[in-house]
């Protein structure tokens, strides 16, 4: 879209080609601008969630973390630890897939899934273990259920991010490399038009008063 | 009722009891350091075990092996000054320590732990003693190995049993579930030798005991959303009040309300009125916290007010139910000294070590 004034043809034709593309990539920037803003509302309403996201999540491992230094306290700290030796591992897996957001951009989604309980029996001796290690685990579970809607948001942010980068990109080439070269451009023809009509002008009048002359000496 | 086998073991328990730390000088554990709470300790029955814990290595873990020891030669005391029948039982609840040893090695191994690790997880206990403890853990590489090293056991035969079944399908709790059944029919079967009083006495306070544990898994594996069957697997239908149809009947309903519901009038049934006293304590309490933690709580509570009642309820002195109920306190005196060690080391605050300590009424 780049225009250079060397290969500029000082026509009427491209002066009208020009202001057109001139409005065109005016009309671009105002787009690009707008697209721009929507971007930015939607990074702050992601940036929105995230404090009460992670403040869940804090919350949610020092709840866990105190529930399990009470199910030491219960059955001691020895068969705690002896307990977490054998314990069945849960399987948890993160199914990523995508989801369409603002302006039509795919967004990532992050889906936390684990096998289910039933299926896997208790995860360790139900004599040797107290309840409270079971509240214990559930809270990590949400801790890292809250933590992998932090990371959604997080990469969805980036998302956004990069696109806002791209479209700035653009609005500057516009603004600041084609629509400048596009108003010289467009300034050039103008005064190399200008400068035509004052030669033709004056040549009209330099013909006028030759055939003036010629009219006197013929009478 | 010989009144006159007793009259070595009542002297003892009787001094051994005025050797329990009152429920006062417990609340005043609370909040102190492992090292305040060690010197607070030396006046006790513990100076022996507690002394024996190198200063650098003083913690919670330390001072529970140490709790745990101090326990077991209580128990060994009682047992030598213990008629025949008596001593029988006594040795079948030290079994349960000895369980607890061979899971805590079994465990051990199957985590492929270090063996100077694995010793600070070890107690020795019952016929398990520290040279038989290292001698297995040395020359087992893997749980087939250790299974072998205890075979010659009391529970070898029931270890050998299960090792096929954790050998096809690779879940190790059902090794643990083996030697649980096994130490809670023996201490079944310990309380049905008993005869007259003690018979009646024993029965009671050890068949809630086992069906304690019932409660507790049934609960928690409604509570966890683990299926009939999967459960089935873990209770330990050995006592005559929860029998395998009482139990199967509580698994098929609905919620944790309704098992206790149709537990007690299993009880009720069965005229057990400890059990109702119990379950009525459960019902009450999941009620009205609807929390499985407070439950189980409750249920330890119970159990001590259980064993309490039967010296009310009988003569206190030549019957099991002295000895039962001093093993009782004994037992919740270091539970309560655990819940001191580790709140205060975890930094729980003491209002909430407070809730988690029982005391008998």
């Amino acid at each position: 879209m780049s225009v250079e004034i060397a290969n500029v043809h000082p026509t009427r034709l491209e002066l009208l080609r020009l202001k057109r593309r001139k409005a065109m990539a005016e009309g671009i920037v105002d787009i690009l601008k707008k697209e721009l803003d929507a971007l930015t509302v939607a990074l702050f309403d992601f940036a929105k969630e995230i404090p009460s996201l992670r403040e869940q999540m804090t919350s949610a491992l020092d709840q866990a973390y105190n529930i399990y230094v009470e199910a030491e306290m219960i059955v001691g700290p020895r068969k705690v630890k002896e307990l977490s030796l054998v314990a069945q591992p849960i399987d948890f897996d993160i199914i990523v897939s995508e989801r369409t957001g603002v302006l039509g951009i795919s967004l990532p989604t992050f889906e936390l899934t684990k096998e289910a309980p039933s299926t896997l029996g208790p995860r360790f001796s139900m004599i040797d273990s107290p309840a409270k290690l079971d509240e214990s685990t559930s809270l990590i579970e949400l801790a890292l259920t809250r933590a992998v809607a932090l990371s959604q948001i997080e990469a969805s942010m980036m998302e956004v991010l990069d696109l806002m980068s791209v479209k700035k990109r653009q609005v500057n080439r516009i603004q600041y490399k084609i629509l400048p070269q596009l108003v010289a451009a467009i300034r050039y023809i103008q005064l190399i038009l200008e400068e035509t009509e004052r030669q033709d002008s004056i040549r009209v009048r330099v013909l006028q008063r030759k055939r003036k002359e010629r009219a006197l000496k013929a009478t | 009722m010989k009144a006159w086998k007793y009259k070595r073991v009542m002297p003892k328990i009787i001094t051994e009891k005025l050797r329990l730390i009152d429920p006062k000088d417990m609340k005043e554990l609370v909040g102190r350091s492992i090292q305040d709470l060690c010197l607070a300790l030396a006046d006790t029955v513990y100076r022996e075990e507690i002394s024996e814990i190198p200063s650098d290595q003083l913690s919670s873990l330390s001072l529970e092996r140490a709790f745990l020891r101090s326990f077991m030669r209580t128990c060994r005391q009682i047992m030598d000054h213990s008629p025949k029948d008596i001593s029988f039982l006594l040795s079948t609840i030290l079994m349960k320590f000895e369980i607890g040893t061979v899971k805590t090695i079994l465990r051990a191994i199957e985590a492929n732990v270090k063996i100077e690790e694995m010793w600070n997880l070890v107690v020795p206990a019952g016929n398990l003693n520290e040279v038989e403890c290292r001698r297995i853990l040395e020359n087992s590489q893997d749980i087939n190995e250790a299974v072998e090293a205890l075979s010659d056991s009391e529970y070898g035969p029931a270890l050998l049993e299960s090792i096929k079944e954790y050998e096809k399908t690779g879940i190790f709790l059902f090794l643990e579930t083996t030697l649980d059944r096994f130490v809670y029919e023996r201490l079944w079967r310990s309380a049905e030798r008993l005869r007259g009083l003690d018979r009646k006495i024993g029965k009671a306070i050890l068949g809630l005991e086992i069906d304690a544990v019932n409660i507790r898994t049934l609960l928690r594996c409604k509570a966890l959303g683990i299926d009939k069957e999967q459960t089935k697997r873990y209770l330990l239908p050995v006592s005559e009040v929860f029998r395998e149809s009482e139990l199967e009947a509580a698994l098929e309903s609905a919620d944790i309300e309704s098992a206790i519901n149709s537990l007690s009038a299993a009880a009720e049934f069965a005229h057990a009125r400890d059990y109702r006293y119990v379950l009525n304590d459960l019902l009450d309490e999941y009620t009205s916290s609807l929390s499985l933690p407070h439950l189980e709580l409750t249920l330890e509570k119970s159990l001590l007010r259980a064993n309490l009642r039967m010296l009310k309820r009988y003569t206190p002195f030549f019957n099991i139910g002295l000895i039962l109920a001093f093993l009782s306190l004994k037992w919740t005196e270091i539970r309560n000294l655990i819940v001191c060690a580790r709140g205060t080391e975890g930094g729980v605050s003491p209002e909430k070590i407070r809730e988690l300590l029982i005391f008998q009424e």
